[in-house]
């Protein structure tokens, strides 16, 4: 009987490892998906054509659509934000939608350090970063096939000593 | 013209897993073959998609060593600036097959995320492991060593930089490529030698004259005093960039960029001389 109970038991654990290892990781419907999230987002900010149908910034072939180009918003950047006198040195990436009318929302921040490991900058910077950039006011509206489209965007700044160094894409 | 090359680059990109599994198979290694029979399963699919990222999921279950579906995974990550996501599976694919990736790892580094250190040491490894036979960047338009000249110039190693490409147009008897004497005239404008950067600027113009080449030939005329060519090839330089030939990728923006606005500032002082 505890043979048999032993049997179970093993034939039992090797049943579940097996699951557990064909179980795939889960995504979203495209990786990068920002969903709205009621504690963060602006509940009047809305993709035009819903959340599954939104593009990233490069698919038109147009890359980055602002006015005056980037050259305009690494200016606003220079006339705004304040340099934080600190060590901090990395990426912090600043990404949201551009809805049909070149309204922004959704922003989220991302950071890491210039090993490439997750890192949190001082409030200072990051805040600075996401509201200038929820600030600025040029996004170009894209079409794709005729049609106008919501798209992801993201800049991604590039500190050292607090200091912006450059703005990409 | 810009248009139907950019759609061109990313047909291809979109259907990124297009390899011959059966190479595989005839060297004996059937796991892999297998592996990479399932990954094709992701050319229905766009690279951010999700059934993309679960078929490549499913081919290294299959196949933990199968470097391609690391790095076809870190793809989507790139392009969405998601550095964190991007760089473990990019560093795996790497450690699998460093012939295959280190010298495109190197690349992104540069174009994606500006990481110039990075990008040196990557592409100095490369160079290592490949007998100096590094190849050009994913997008084509340079040539690994000229990308790592960029790297040199942009931590403050201009003569590094300047040497780097002026070995490599040597060694490639003159090899134009899209923007090696831009880049190069760049460098002599920046360090006030006009002349030799005239001289790049105007073997460019041979090959791929883009706005931004005109606007640093217009400059370096306004350095040497030759006002009326100067204007002259500020106003070339608008009218090119009205015509949609200047320095595009879709992606990010390319080193030593001129935006429309420089240009029509430049132009509003040739009026004033």
């Amino acid at each position: 009987m505890n043979k048999l109970l032993l049997l179970v038991c093993l034939l039992f654990f090797f049943n579940c490892k097996k699951n557990s290892e064909t179980i795939l990781k889960t995504y979203p419907r495209n990786i990068g998906d920002i969903s709205f999230d009621v504690t963060k987002d602006n509940v009047d900010f809305v993709p035009c054509n819903g959340d599954d149908k939104i593009y990233q910034y490069f698919n038109t072939g147009d890359g980055l659509d602002f006015k005056g180009e980037k050259y305009s918003i690494n200016n606003t950047f220079k006339e705004k934000y304040v340099s934080v006198n600190n060590n901090e040195s990395g990426l912090i990436r600043v990404r949201f939608i551009v809805n049909c009318k070149a309204q922004t929302g959704r922003f989220r921040i991302l950071q890491m350090d210039n090993q490439y490991k997750e890192k949190q900058f001082d409030p200072k910077i990051t805040n600075q970063l996401l509201e200038i950039t929820k600030n600025l006011s040029g996004w170009k509206i894209k079409k794709y096939h005729g049609s106008e489209i919501d798209y992801y965007q993201y800049l991604i700044f590039k500190i050292e000593k607090g200091q912006i160094i450059e703005i990409l894409p | 013209m810009r248009k139907l090359i950019t759609y061109v680059f990313l047909y291809f990109t979109l259907s990124v897993f297009s390899q011959n599994c059966d190479a595989y198979k005839w060297e004996g290694k059937l796991l892999k073959y297998k592996a990479c029979i399932k990954a094709k399963e992701t050319k229905s699919y766009y690279q951010f998609d999700r059934r993309y990222h679960e078929a490549l999921d499913a081919a290294i279950k299959i196949d933990s060593t199968y470097d391609n579906a690391y790095w076809a995974k870190s793809i989507s990550y790139l392009k969405s600036g998601d550095f964190l996501s991007w760089k473990p599976l990019i560093d795996k694919a790497v450690a699998l097959d460093p012939i295959m990736h280190l010298g495109y790892r190197g690349w992104c580094r540069y174009q994606f995320f500006r990481d110039y250190k990075g990008a040196i040491s990557d592409i100095e490894e490369f160079e290592k492991i490949t007998n100096n036979e590094v190849g050009y960047c994913q997008n084509g338009d340079y040539h690994l060593l000229i990308a790592k000249a960029i790297c040199y110039k942009a931590i403050g190693e201009k003569d590094k930089a300047i040497e780097i490409i002026e070995n490599y147009l040597v060694k490639n008897e003159n090899e134009s490529d899209l923007f090696n004497f831009y880049h190069l005239g760049v460098l002599y404008f920046e360090k006030g030698e006009y002349h030799k950067a005239l001289k790049c600027f105007k073997e460019q113009e041979k090959n791929n004259n883009t706005a931004d080449n005109q606007y640093y030939i217009a400059l370096c005329y306004k350095e040497v005093k030759e006002y009326a060519e100067y204007k002259k090839s500020i106003k070339q330089a608008k009218t090119a960039y009205k015509d949609g030939y200047f320095m595009h990728d879709p992606y990010t923006h390319q080193y030593d960029k001129v935006y429309l606005i420089q240009i029509e500032e430049e132009l509003k002082k040739s009026k004033e001389i």
